[in-house]
Formats: structure tokens, sequence, C-alpha cells
């Protein structure tokens, strides 16, 4: 992919999505030669790395556990890491397919995707084919993807809430179940992206109902990390912090995912600021947070040493008040109609109105994105001259991974691999700040 | 018997040979027997076509039949050939759950392809009148006389 | 057996095992195959998009009807279930192969495997002669009035209604007809093709690896199975593109 940036045509030009017709047709511009099938062939490699590195995931999570870890047992870490690759696994084939077409209709002559093209009254013999067959391939891929990149994210919050607030997960069967019915109706809605491109109207009337069934895992889930932050003895680590901010966003992203799910709101809504507004919130900062969280976290394992807690708070505070200045206007703006991918809107009397709310929303970008260059400065720094990790164990977490050595041998740990004996959420139990999993259940323990 | 070489594997499944080789037989012979009968049916849904107006709900159901003997042989050669039918029931359900989301899939696709010629013809009345044959297999061509039509140079 | 599963069901899942009573790699592999199964659905699904989206599709029957050496004669379907039956029967072979592996019998896999990788290569030689014969076989259509000959191809596609009341060399003469169908003939069959084809190279690996006793050292074969895995796997999709291309 990067090296289509450097033939003369130049890259690709058709968008994240590549909809044909256009990115089926050679002579539809210059980013349409043969960077797009450079870009269609990095994207056939990368499905094949991911679905092998899927494999690896779905097979060591059912079938390599160590002794004692059933599946219940599990840090929900790991759940989500098992759904992402299930999701992963089922679905980029899909893409694939959908890819392998357009290349062979940009190259071989087919007709997968086009019909009745005419170019400067040209007429070209490509018949027969379906434009909206390309959308339902790609978004079959496409809507599980967001949950690729989100699963994850829920995941780790989920164990560094538990961690940071002292308290057993809220719920955490019904974690397993809202993941699951997650990953379920990923794959039976996507053509909620694709309301207004031609579909059948009563189909997209039962795609409605599928998608509007998502909130009910999504908000059991929520509710579930804010039990679990409830009346908790929370440290405000910048892990954690990011984490409730994880939480606040996909609150207030997903909430607006509830609008675009309706088809007819859709089709006031689509293609403006607001779906920009909503998709952002929801997948792009929320899991950039639980990612964020993630390496805050985990960060003392990976490297021996703690990340700078001061350049961590400023991260948080710009991005989290950032992000919402940056997202919340657009709402507005969509709703008032105002397009998204437009370069410049002043054509248009009544988008006026938002020219000063545009301003302040790219000086904000600016410096949200000066922080993020913070970011990666504190990691760079921390791993050679950050403050370093004196115990196994710092934030007093039952999971397996915090009872290896700081500096782990070949291996992870000398000798016997452990047995666990219990779940991994068996903080403040019984006059007990936590309780590692490898502890054998003791005779008078109550029961979680 | 423990798997000398994989821990993970709890005991070996042994079948001996006598069975092994009747079923492999009884399998063989069931997957070609239903191959033929789908030629067969093949045979007839082209001999229905050829008559002047052919049955169409007569047609859907033979292609149902078909499909519907297709799954079988899938089936035997996924529980027989693949030894999936002598894994426990655990690994069974790993690989047949997920593939019910073929079901809305297939579905939803089909249905959408359906509905996308019903506006092409709603909409596009040129696309009609160019793509639908006037009877069941032939089209009468505007603009060309009938007889002898020559090559084009 | 039975009772060794009964005594085990109750932990299975409870880890420091495989709850499925498989290695890793097999395990694996039946999850690539489950992957994979999702490609060649999207392909056959999509042509069934395309097929449901037109107001006419060939009838295979009228396309699929040449034999080798039979030269014009009308033999619909014949071909095809030659190349069926060569399918399944190595699928056959390539089963008492992985049989053979299970006693370690190295010159019973060897033999087996021999006949399977014959199999595979002649069905891919069936399919070099049907894409052959389709492409260059002519037909008269009739394209603005005049008549032309088309080879069956990615442009072309001669299989339209049949012309009313006109005839070329007192023949029936068609109209062009839906262009998708080429490309996803030629597409599907060969992704199909080069799934035996990466299985027969596969199996000839396999072949050489057991003719020189890699399995025989490593004490097992399940090196084979997993190739047959692969093998019987192509097969099965065969089952469901010869259902849709040449049945249905």
């Amino acid at each position: 992919m990067l090296s289509s940036i450097f033939v003369h045509t130049g890259p690709a030009s058709g968008g994240w999505t590549t909809y044909p017709p256009l990115s089926a047709l050679r002579q539809a511009g210059d980013g349409q030669k043969i960077g797009t099938d450079l870009w269609l062939i990095s994207m056939a490699l990368f499905i094949v790395s991911s679905l092998l590195g899927g494999l690896n995931y779905i097979s060591t999570i059912l079938n390599m556990r160590t002794k004692g870890m059933s599946m219940t047992r599990m840090p929900l870490t790991i759940w989500a890491m098992f759904f992402t690759a299930v999701l992963g696994v089922l679905s980029f084939p899909v893409l694939l397919s959908g890819a392998i077409l357009l290349l062979f209709d940009r190259n071989l002559g087919t007709s997968f995707y086009l019909s009745d093209i005419v170019i400067n009254g040209e007429i070209l013999p490509n018949e027969g084919g379906s434009a909206i067959l390309y959308q339902h391939l790609f978004w079959f891929l496409g809507h599980p993807e967001v949950y690729i990149i989100l699963l994850p994210a829920m995941g780790m919050v989920s164990e560094i809430l538990s961690v940071n607030s002292r308290k057993p997960i809220f719920g955490y069967m019904a974690m397993l179940g809202s993941m699951f019915a997650i990953c379920i109706l990923a794959f039976l809605v996507w053509a909620h992206h694709m309301f207004v491109t031609g579909l059948n109207p009563f189909l997209g009337s039962v795609f409605v109902l599928l998608t509007l069934l998502i909130a009910v895992p999504s908000a059991s889930k929520v509710f579930n990390w804010l039990t679990t932050l409830w009346r908790g003895n929370i440290r405000f680590t910048p892990a954690t912090l990011f984490a409730i901010g994880f939480v606040s966003l996909f609150i207030s992203g997903g909430l607006t995912g509830i609008f675009l799910g309706n088809s007819t709101i859709d089709i006031h809504l689509h293609d403006t600021m607001f779906v920009v507004a909503h998709f952002h919130i929801v997948m792009g900062v929320a899991s950039f947070f639980g990612m964020f969280a993630g390496v805050h976290h985990w960060f003392p394992k990976m490297f021996g040493r703690y990340m700078n807690n001061t350049i961590a708070y400023i991260h948080f505070w710009v991005t989290m008040v950032g992000a919402y200045l940056i997202f919340w206007p657009m709402h507005y703006q969509g709703l008032a109609g105002m397009p998204r991918r437009y370069l410049d809107k002043r054509g248009w009397a009544s988008f006026n109105q938002f020219g000063d709310t545009d301003k302040m929303i790219t000086v904000v970008s600016i410096i949200v994105f000066a922080v993020q260059l913070m970011f990666v400065f504190n990691f760079f720094y921390s791993i050679f001259k950050g403050r370093k990790v004196t115990t196994k164990n710092p934030w007093g977490a039952n999971t397996l991974e915090w009872t290896t050595e700081i500096n782990p041998g070949h291996g992870n740990w000398d000798g016997e691999i452990p047995e666990v004996h219990r779940w991994p959420y068996d903080y403040s139990k019984d006059g007990r700040d936590f309780i590692p999993q490898t502890e054998p259940v003791g005779e008078n323990e109550s029961k979680h | 018997m423990q798997h000398p070489a994989f821990e993970e594997v709890s005991f070996y499944q042994h079948q001996d040979d006598d069975t092994f080789k009747k079923k492999i037989k009884k399998t063989t012979i069931l997957l070609s027997v239903i191959t033929i009968i789908e030629l067969a049916i093949g045979l007839i849904i082209y001999n229905i076509h050829k008559g002047e107006h052919p049955n169409d709900t007569l047609i859907l159901m033979f292609k149902g039949l078909v499909c519907i003997l297709t799954l079988a042989k899938a089936f035997y050669i996924v529980s027989v050939f693949m030894h999936l039918g002598d894994e426990i029931r655990n690994f069974i359900m790993t690989i047949v759950v997920p593939l019910l989301l073929f079901i809305w899939f297939i579905a939803a696709f089909l249905w959408d392809g359906n509905s996308y010629k019903n506006l092409r013809n709603n909409y596009d009345k040129d696309f009609k009148e160019r793509t639908t044959p006037a009877s069941h297999h032939s089209t009468i061509v505007p603009g060309v006389k009938p007889g002898e039509a020559e090559l084009k140079k | 057996m039975s009772t060794t599963v009964t005594t085990h069901q109750t932990k299975w899942w409870s880890g420091g095992k495989s709850p499925f009573n498989l290695e890793y790699g097999k395990v694996m592999m039946w999850y690539f195959l489950m992957s994979d199964a999702f490609t060649f659905g999207a392909f056959l699904i999509s042509y069934g998009t395309i097929r449901f989206s037109q107001n006419f599709w060939p009838d295979p029957n009228v396309v699929f009807n040449a034999f080798p050496g039979a030269g014009h004669a009308n033999l619909p379907l014949a071909f095809v279930s030659v190349m069926t039956f060569i399918l399944i029967i190595s699928s056959v072979t390539m089963v008492l192969a992985v049989h053979a592996g299970h006693k370690g019998d190295k010159q019973g896999v060897m033999k087996w495997l021999f006949w399977t990788i014959v199999g595979g290569v002649a069905f891919l030689s069936c399919q070099a002669w049907e894409w052959h014969h389709l492409i260059t076989g002519e037909h008269a259509v009739l394209v603005n009035g005049k008549i032309e000959m088309w080879g069956q191809n990615m442009r072309h596609n001669p299989w339209g209604p049949i012309a009313e009341g006109i005839t070329f060399n007192g023949e029936h003469v068609r109209t062009p007809g839906p262009v998708a169908f080429g490309g996803y003939f030629y597409g599907i069959t060969g992704f199909h093709g080069f799934h035996v084809f990466s299985g027969v190279i596969i199996n000839i690996v396999m072949l050489l690896m057991t003719q020189k006793g890699a399995f025989e050292r490593r004490g097992h074969y399940l090196m084979i199975e997993k190739a047959g895995l692969y093998w019987h796997f192509v097969d099965l999709v065969w089952v469901f593109v010869f259902l849709c291309f040449y049945l249905i």
C-alpha cells in the first residue's frame, strides 16, 4: 500500500470503501490506475495475515488453556480477543471475495459490478453486474470490522475497571453473553450502511430491527461497567481514566447509533456530519481510548518501567475534552444537513452559520493531534528512562501475566506452567485486597 | 491410549479395519447414487425447459430437490470423509453453529438481488425490453426480418 | 469407547487439555476451512444475487453439452458428471491414505496418496478441456441485425434467448446473453481449480515427505490428515459449484 504512493499515477483514490463503478474503471481517474490495484492486493495480503492471526488466537484460546483455566475463568480481555478473532475469521473472507471480483472487473473485463456504463458517449460492453452487490460484500465485512476494532477495547476496559476499582467485575456472565450477542448480531446487520443505496426498503426495515437489537447487549455492558465502578475504591491511574473515558464515549457515540439505525431518519442524516460524529466517537476515539488504557496498564509488564504519569494525565484530559469539542458540534451540523467529505461549504448560505464552529473544530483538532505526539514521546521515553517497576504485580491484579518475573525468561514461567483455581476477579474478598488466580480456594471462603 | 506427541489430546480413537472399510464403501456408493439422481433431475429439468410452455412450479420443485440432495451429499462428505461425525460433540458444534450465519447471508443477498431486478424493470423500461425474452426461450428481435441471416463483415 | 467419553465429559472445558480431544494444528485447519467456506460462499452467493437480478439466465444444459471426442453431439451434463466422479473417487482414495496413516502403514499412505494426486491432475485436465472448449467453440449470435461468431468468454455471452424465426446455416441463432455469466463461471471454477491445484501440490509434498520417512520419524501421520481435510474440502466445494452452475 505504501509503495502505491510512489507510482506515477498516484495511490488509490476510491476512498476507504472503493465503491464501484468508479473503482472498477481504470478510466475513472489517475488514482484508479495501478494505485487501486496495489491497494486491493495489499488488502488481500492483509486479509490473509489477519486470518492466520485469528486462527492462531481461536485455536490457542480453545485448545491450549492451562490446567484449571476453564472458559468462565478466563479474563474478559481474552474473551474479547477470542470474539474479535472469530469475527475476523468469518467476515474477512467475504471481503476477500469482493476484492477479487473487483480486481477481475478492473483487469480482466468481467462484469461483476458493472452494467450500463457510458463514458463520453461510448457505451462500455459490461453488462449484468450490480454495484450494490459490492456494497453488500463490503459491508458484510465492514460491520463486523467495527466490532473487531471495538471488542478488544471493551475487554481491556472491563479488566482495567475491575482492577482499579478493587471490585469484582459486575455481571461476568452478562459480559460474556453481551459480547456473544454482539458477535452474532454483527453478522446480521450489515445493510444498515446501505439504506439509501437502492436497497429494497422492506429488507431495510428488517435490518433496522436487527440493528436496534444491538442496543441491548451494548447497554448491558455499559451498566456493568458503571456498576463495577459504583462504590469502588477507585485508583485514578491514567489507565483507569482512559477506561472511564471509553465508557463515556461509548455511551455518547452509541446513542446516536440508535438515530442512524432507523432507515427513515437515515434518509435525512446519511452522509452528513452526524454520521462522522457518530462513528468517530463510538469506534474511533473510543477504541483509541481502550488502547491507551491498555498501554498504560500493561506497560510495566511489557518493559518493566512505568509511563510518566504527568504527561499521561495531560494527554488524557486534553484528548477527552478535545474529542467532545471536535465531535459534539458535528451532530448539530449534521442535523442541519451539512454533508461530509466536502472541501469547501461556503457556496451554501445555509451552512454559513457553522463557519465559526468549523474553525473551532479545526483548531481543537490540531491541539489534540499535538497532544498525541506527547503520548508517543512518553511511550518511547519511558521504555528507556521510565521509573522502574520493583514488584511483580504493581497494580495488585489477579490475572496470570502478573505472576511472571519482572524479566521473564523463555516460556514466561520457570518450570511448570501455573495452575488456575479461581476466576480472575476476586478483589476485596473476605477482607483481602486481591486473591490471584493461582491461589487454591480456601475451605471457609465465601462464594462470589 | 494417550497420544505420545500431543499432551492436549486425552484419548485416541481407534476404528477397526473392517467397519471402516465398510463405512467408506457405503458412503461412496451413497454419494454416487445421489449424484446420479441429481443428474437425472438435471436432465428432467432440461426436458421440461425444452417444452413450449414449461411449468415453472415443477421446475422450482425439482431445483429445490437438487439443493436438498446436495446438502445431503455435503453432510456425508463432512461427517464421514472428514471424520467430523467421529469427533466429540463440542467440536461438531463449533463447526456447525457458525455455518448457521449462511442462512441470513444467503436470504438477504438473494432477496436484494431479486429486488434489484424488480426496481430496474419498474424504472428502466429499456432494460426490461432488452432482457426479457418474449416467450420462454426465444425472443423477437426488433428490426430484423425472419429468415436466413448473414455473417457480419 | 463410549465409557471413556462420559468420564471425560464433565471436565472437557476445565483447561489443561483440548476440549475437542484434538491437537492444535487440526483445530486450526478446521477453522481455516471454515473461513475458506465463507470465501466460496461469498462467491456463490454473489453469483446467485446477480442471477436473481436478471430477467434471463442461460440454461446450463444448453451451455455444458459437449464431450471430448463426441463432436457436436448434444450430451448435456455428461462431461461434468465425469469430473464430479473423478473428484469423489479421489476423495475416497484420500480417506484411505489417511486411514493407512492411522495405522502407520507407509506403503499404504504412498499408494493412496499417489492415486489421489492422479485424480486431482485428471480433474484439472478435464477443467482445462472444458474451458478451452467454451472459449474457442464459436456460436452464431445476432448482434445489431448481423451475425457474429462468439465464444463464451468474460466479455461475451452467446447463450441469450433464441432469436424468433432467424436461422444461420439452417440453425437457430441466439441473441447475446448476460455477460456476467462468463465472469462468474470462470471466476468461481477457476478459484476452485486453484484450490485443487494447490491441493495437488500439497499432496505431492506429502508424498515426498512420506517417502523420505519424515512422518515415520515423527511417529504419527497427522500431516496427512490435515492435507486430507483440505482435499475433502475441495471436493465439498465442488459439490456446491456443481449444484449452482450445472444443475440449477
